[in-house]
């Protein structure tokens, strides 16, 4: 009797270690550190921040209306380096049709950004603050950069873009906005999260 | 030529591991005793070999092997260069393998030629073991790869043919900085492999007993000496893993419920519960179920361990990167774990025992409950461990598990384990006469209640704190109340003196005694934490230099900030005097060392009898300011002693005079 | 001996005396202690309780209390702004989570989703007492029964079975993350309806030198030319005209636009047949490059004779699509007839 009901458990477990394998196995090829953002749809969280030069701060309140595209950079980070000519270019082409580029600079002093700016070029029409104390990459859950956040025109977040972009993938977005979709978010590569990443 | 070397010495590992199998099966099958030994010095010649041209290629600087090009910098100090051999994934497999090979080799010696078709049985099945992790070194997870297209730092494209053209960097990225800041690189990741592998061997006399059909405590006894020695180890191995993120991470950092630290805690508490199950066999011949399930469960967890750090389907401070060896991890777990669960149930006539206890009052109560409490302890972090996969696999949602959820459910089986510990050793086989345990226990009782007050009064009114210094002290005073009683006994019938009776005591049963001190290491280790855990304080300040502040009983003032170069790396540290009222106690320097790009911060620690005083540098970001954390961790000192009071026990039960144990069918009424 | 049993009630009294002031003692040190711990009023550091129940976003594992990384102490700032404001623990925790999403706490709730982490404890638990209890009351009956050999089969069926189901189950989950089409490369030329001008500009400007946008140029440029806006079409049509690495096709159509607009923009014959004549230089079979040139050899430089030439080829050509064939016999006809071009 006691030799059935353990047959039972032997076959019991064996039966529960292919289902554990199973789903384990299910996990190969995804990003363990790959989110959702809970952002998507709500109102984006608002920001008062000063340029990197100093001065008065810019609220993201003075932007409604415009699509506007949230950016958190910094000079240590590979892929904004690489996908900095494309969101200048994008400000530049969008400029004076309702799209606003912001580059938030993450975890860093703004001497250090300035210069990496110098080289790395401006937009004329973009903004580019400070964040003292990470409160903006902390209202807005940054997990690491560069991540880009689209506002629509009302203030909702309505995109994120996680990982190096390019002109494309931005303007497309845009295009996206102005039809009046939610493009949601899409991950294009990795994110660095620390200087010696 | 060394690259030829390691692979040749791979490839002869698993040509002996394949004869071991192939020997072995013949001879538990009864054609012939087999040359055995033969085979099991094959696996070890090669695994040492493969493990030499390894270390060789680390010290001479040969980036033409694809590991040392990936792995190894020229300017990386001794012992650290010899420590890369492990410091990465193929490497650590090397090592691994070598083991193993060194545990079967251990076991082939001990194998009795005259027909012994339970020992050939486990060598077999510690021969498919072999196969499989050498042949994973040879073919997804090979460091002997030859570098054939370089990059200026590292190997950009590998070939297998030891004897292809090699294109050679001309130097390497080095190890991960945070595995070059101190000693326990070099000596961690071995001993916490003597450990794991070990237990290959339990779990190999099981399946072998399972294959053969034969039950009994035979392939328990067999194998209880490499379950001792690989228990120690284990312990040793996660006590000193511990240690190294204490020192390097700071604070609290001994333990934070990382999935690679789960990792090695699940395999040890499981092995934990089958050594206390497998006194019960050897001496009452009960609990055989529960016993091939844990040891057939510690052996999985071994593998699971190694998968979930290696696979990277769980991030953690000690992640690899993600490579093919994953899958073939977890397609050696599944296949172990189903083949041998199989294998009891198809065994399971033989596999249960006639013994039943008669009362949960009896010392095989004792650890029936305490088989529940250790296997409920390791499906909780488990479960904990994996749960964020499973429900990401099922709905896509992500949640993180961490140290509230396990702090929260391991705190109380910890408190219940050190009650069973207390009870556990003065309670008696078979059925306990009455007032027995009572008479035991009231002295014990009675002295941990008046500690755990007076300490409520004058130390601190935490109740965790508390509850373990009662605690404690119980388990403490049952285990030297026990020991004075029979020595009590010993004095009344052969007028020994006292002093003289409680060494023969020891001496007479060394197994059980070095068990009970082991018990005291974990009671030691619970207080340590305790305090640590409840009364550490923390304190977070940017100074000047000159400027200065107070933080428990000591003054900390800024002198100057300071910079070294090393080959390796560049140091930033802060120069501080920490006095005691007026007294200069030290000039601490916290530093954070700078590899490449990577910063490590190096923290000052102040060691003392009321526990440490912990100074780390976080930040230097102008020279007019420094940002430093003070913290205190009280009496941690106990938790280290614990811990190494645990693993004294464990090695000298190694070496005890076994005590007599056979199963005796009708058990005596006091019987200790 | 006759005081015996009397010694032995006096032991057991004694006994049972010292037994009752042993329980009194410990009860009463039993309640002390509980009473001084119950009482006990240090004030756990509140930010440290919320902070050791979230992960720091930017490290493996660690809570923002434990973790020396800049995102942890600027976010236990945070924390500490928030409870100093009075908001409770949960406030602040669903706070983080609305930012960061649920992936940042370490405490999974005893709801929902992670209520299954709670009870499969306390389960298991239970499970195992009943296991036990239910093992104790059925004794091993033993039947060592010889097992036929067809019986060891099944397992071993069953395990080739599951092993095998993971291993296909396994490599099919084992594919490679497909990297999201991006980039210039990725561009469809011939699809590019929903794309706006402005983002066409963004990718050109981004991407200027890469061979691949010589392609986007030429749509862009496309656009601005069917909105006769030549001045904007120009500079496109002339990087891809230059460009090196332009194909053969792109080549063409660049130079064969630029013609165009050189004469019907500029009224430039001799630019405009020199265009033509590199296009047909790359590609002498290019129809609409003989096209384009008879037409302007016809309207402009008012060479009849070699525009017909041209025209005729063109006609005989079976490049040409069959709907445009009348329209270039018309223009045939024209031209003989000596018609004036519109």
């Amino acid at each position: 009797m006691s030799g059935r009901f353990l047959r039972w458990v032997g076959y019991g477990i064996a039966a529960i270690a292919v289902a554990f394998a199973v789903v384990l196995a299910s996990r190969f090829g995804t990003d363990p550190g790959l989110v959702d953002s809970p952002l998507l749809g709500e109102p984006a969280p608002a920001f008062a921040l000063s340029p990197l030069e100093g001065g008065e701060p810019v609220a993201l309140e003075e932007l409604k209306g415009d699509i506007v595209i949230v950016n958190f950079f910094a000079s240590w980070c590979l892929q904004c380096r690489a996908e900095h000519a494309a969101l200048t270019s994008t400000a530049d082409a969008f400029a004076g049709q309702g799209v606003t580029l912001v580059q938030i600079g993450y975890q860093e002093s703004p001497p250090a950004s300035i210069d990496y700016l110098e080289l790395a070029g401006r937009s004329e029409s973009a903004l580019y603050l400070a964040d003292p104390g990470s409160r903006a990459a902390i209202a807005y859950g940054v997990f690491g950069i560069p991540e880009t956040f689209f506002i629509d025109e009302e203030g909702i977040v309505v995109g994120k873009i996680i990982g190096e972009s390019d002109a494309l993938v931005l303007g497309a977005t845009i295009d996206a906005i102005k039809r009046g979709e939610r493009p949601g978010q899409s991950v294009t590569g990795d994110t660095s999260q620390r200087p010696e990443d | 030529m060394l690259a030829f070397l390691g692979s040749a010495g791979m490839l002869v590992a698993v040509f002996g591991a394949g004869l071991l199998v192939w020997r072995g099966v013949a001879a538990a099958r009864g054609d012939g005793a087999g040359d055995l030994i033969g085979a099991a010095r094959v696996l070890i010649a090669g695994a040492v070999v493969a493990m030499g041209a390894m270390v060789i290629a680390l010290l001479v600087d040969d980036f033409s092997l694809v590991y040392t090009a990936n792995h190894h910098a020229a300017a990386t100090p001794f012992p650290f260069n010899v420590a890369t051999a492990w410091a990465a994934l193929e490497g650590s497999i090397v090592l691994w393998g070598l083991v193993l090979a060194g545990y079967t080799w251990f076991v082939a010696a001990r194998y009795r030629r005259s027909p012994d078709r339970l020992g050939a049985a486990s060598l077999a099945v510690m021969g498919v073991v072999a196969i499989f992790f050498f042949g994973l070194m040879a073919t997804v997870a090979n460091p002997f790869e030859v570098c054939v297209e370089a990059a200026e730092i590292g190997c950009v494209e590998s070939s297998w043919w030891p004897f292809a053209a090699a294109d050679i960097p001309s130097d390497g990225p080095g190890p991960n900085p945070l595995l070059q800041n101190h000693l326990m690189m070099a000596i961690h990741p071995p001993i916490l492999y003597l450990g794991y592998v070990g237990m290959t061997v339990p779990f190999a006399y099981a399946i072998g007993a399972l294959a053969l059909g034969v039950a009994g405590p035979e392939w328990l006894r067999r194998s209880h000496r490499s379950t001792v020695v690989a228990w120690s180890f284990l312990t040793l191995g996660i006590l000193l893993g511990g240690w190294w993120a204490y020192e390097v991470l700071s604070w609290g950092g001994y333990w934070a419920w990382d999935p690679v630290e789960n990792a090695s805690l699940m395999p040890w508490l499981v092995a934990t519960a089958f050594l206390h199950s497998g006194i019960v066999q050897q001496r009452r011949n009960m609990l055989q179920a529960w016993n091939l399930i844990l040891v057939i469960s510690t052996f999985s967890l071994t593998i699971l361990g190694t998968f979930l750090t290696r696979s990277g389907t769980i991030n953690s401070v000690h992640s690899f990167t993600q490579s093919a060896i994953g899958p073939a991890l977890l397609g050696f777990l599944a296949l172990t774990l189903v083949g041998s669960f199989l294998l009891f149930a198809t065994r399971a006539e033989v596999v249960a025992t006639s013994g039943r206890a008669k009362t949960f009052v009896s010392r095989e109560g004792a650890f029936l409950i305490n088989n529940l409490l250790l296997t409920i302890y390791a499906f909780v972090v488990l479960i904990g461990t994996t749960y964020p996969l499973i429900l990401e696999a099922f709905t896509g949602t992500q949640v993180g598990v961490g140290e509230p959820f396990f702090n929260r459910l391991a705190v109380p089986l910890s408190f219940l384990l050190l009650l069973v510990m207390g009870f556990g050793p003065i309670t008696p086989w078979g059925e306990a006469p009455p007032g027995l345990l009572w008479r035991r226990t009231r002295n014990p009782v009675v002295v941990a209640l008046a500690v755990g007050l007076a300490a409520a009064a004058l130390v601190t009114r935490n109740g965790w704190v508390v509850l373990s210094i009662t605690l404690g002290v119980f388990v403490i005073g049952s285990i030297v109340g026990l020991l004075f009683e029979q020595a009590g006994k010993r004095v009344a019938k052969t007028d020994q003196r006292l002093g003289q009776a409680i060494r023969a005591v020891l001496t007479g049963d060394g197994a059980f005694w070095a068990g009970q001190l082991s018990h005291v290491g974990v009671v030691l280790v619970a207080i340590g934490i305790a305090f640590a855990a409840n009364l550490g304080t923390h304190l977070e300040v940017d100074l000047e230099p000159g400027g200065s502040v107070e933080f428990e009983g000591y003054t900390i003032v800024y002198e100057s900030p300071f910079q070294q170069s090393h080959p390796s790396k560049t140091t930033i540290g802060s120069r501080l005097s920490v006095l005691r009222g007026d007294r200069l106690v030290t000039i601490a320097e916290p530093a954070v060392n700078i590899f490449n790009d990577t910063a490590v911060p190096t923290p000052e620690v102040l060691h003392g009898p009321g526990g440490d005083f912990y100074i780390t540098l976080l930040d230097i970001p102008s020279p007019e300011s420094a940002t430093l954390t003070l913290d205190t961790s009280p009496m941690i000192w106990v938790l280290w002693l614990g811990g190494l009071t645990t693993v004294a026990g464990g090695f000298l039960a190694m070496r005890a005079r076994r005590h007599e144990r056979r199963p005796a069918p009708e058990p005596r009424a006091i019987d200790v | 001996m006759s005081d015996g049993p009397h010694r032995n009630l006096e032991r057991s009294m004694s006994e049972r005396l010292r037994n009752v002031v042993t329980v009194t003692v410990v009860a009463v040190m039993a309640v002390t202690l509980v009473t001084l711990v119950v009482t006990d009023r240090s004030q756990p550091d509140r930010v440290q309780s919320i902070g050791q129940r979230i992960k720091c976003p930017v490290c493996q594992g660690e809570s923002i209390a434990n973790s020396p990384s800049a995102m942890a102490r600027d976010m236990m700032d945070v924390v500490a702004e928030k409870v100093a404001a009075g908001e409770t623990d949960d406030a602040i925790i669903d706070e983080l989570l609305g930012s960061f999403s649920g992936a940042v706490l370490l405490d999974p709730p005893a709801a929902g989703s992670t209520l299954v982490l709670w009870l499969a404890p306390a389960i298991a638990l239970m499970l195992g007492v009943v296991v036990i209890v239910w093992w104790r009351k059925h004794p091993t009956e033993h039947r060592p029964s010889p097992r036929p050999r067809a019986r060891r089969i099944v397992p071993i069926a069953l395990l080739a079975v599951a092993f095998g189901t993971i291993v296909v189950v396994a490599g099919s989950f084992l594919q490679d993350r497909a990297g999201p089409a991006s980039g210039v490369a990725a561009i469809d030329t011939e699809n590019l309806d929903d794309v706006s001008n402005e983002t066409m500009k963004a990718v050109i400007a981004a991407n200027a030198g890469h061979p691949e946008v010589d392609g986007m140029r030429l749509a862009l440029a496309q656009r601005y030319f069917d909105a006769n806006d030549y001045r904007l079409a120009f500079p496109h049509y002339l990087a891809v005209a230059q460009s090196p690495d332009a194909t053969d096709t792109q080549a063409v159509t660049a130079l064969v636009r630029l013609g165009w607009m050189a004469w019907d923009g500029n009224a430039e014959v001799e630019t405009a047949l020199e265009l033509f004549d590199e296009a047909l230089a790359i590609d002498e079979g290019s129809v609409t490059a003989r096209y384009l040139k008879a037409q302007v050899l016809w309207c402009g430089a008012g060479d009849l004779d070699e525009a017909e030439t041209l025209m005729q080829d063109i006609l005989i050509d079976p490049d040409l699509p069959v709907d445009s064939r009348e329209q270039v016999r018309r223009e045939i006809e024209a031209i003989r007839a000596g018609t004036a071009c519109k």
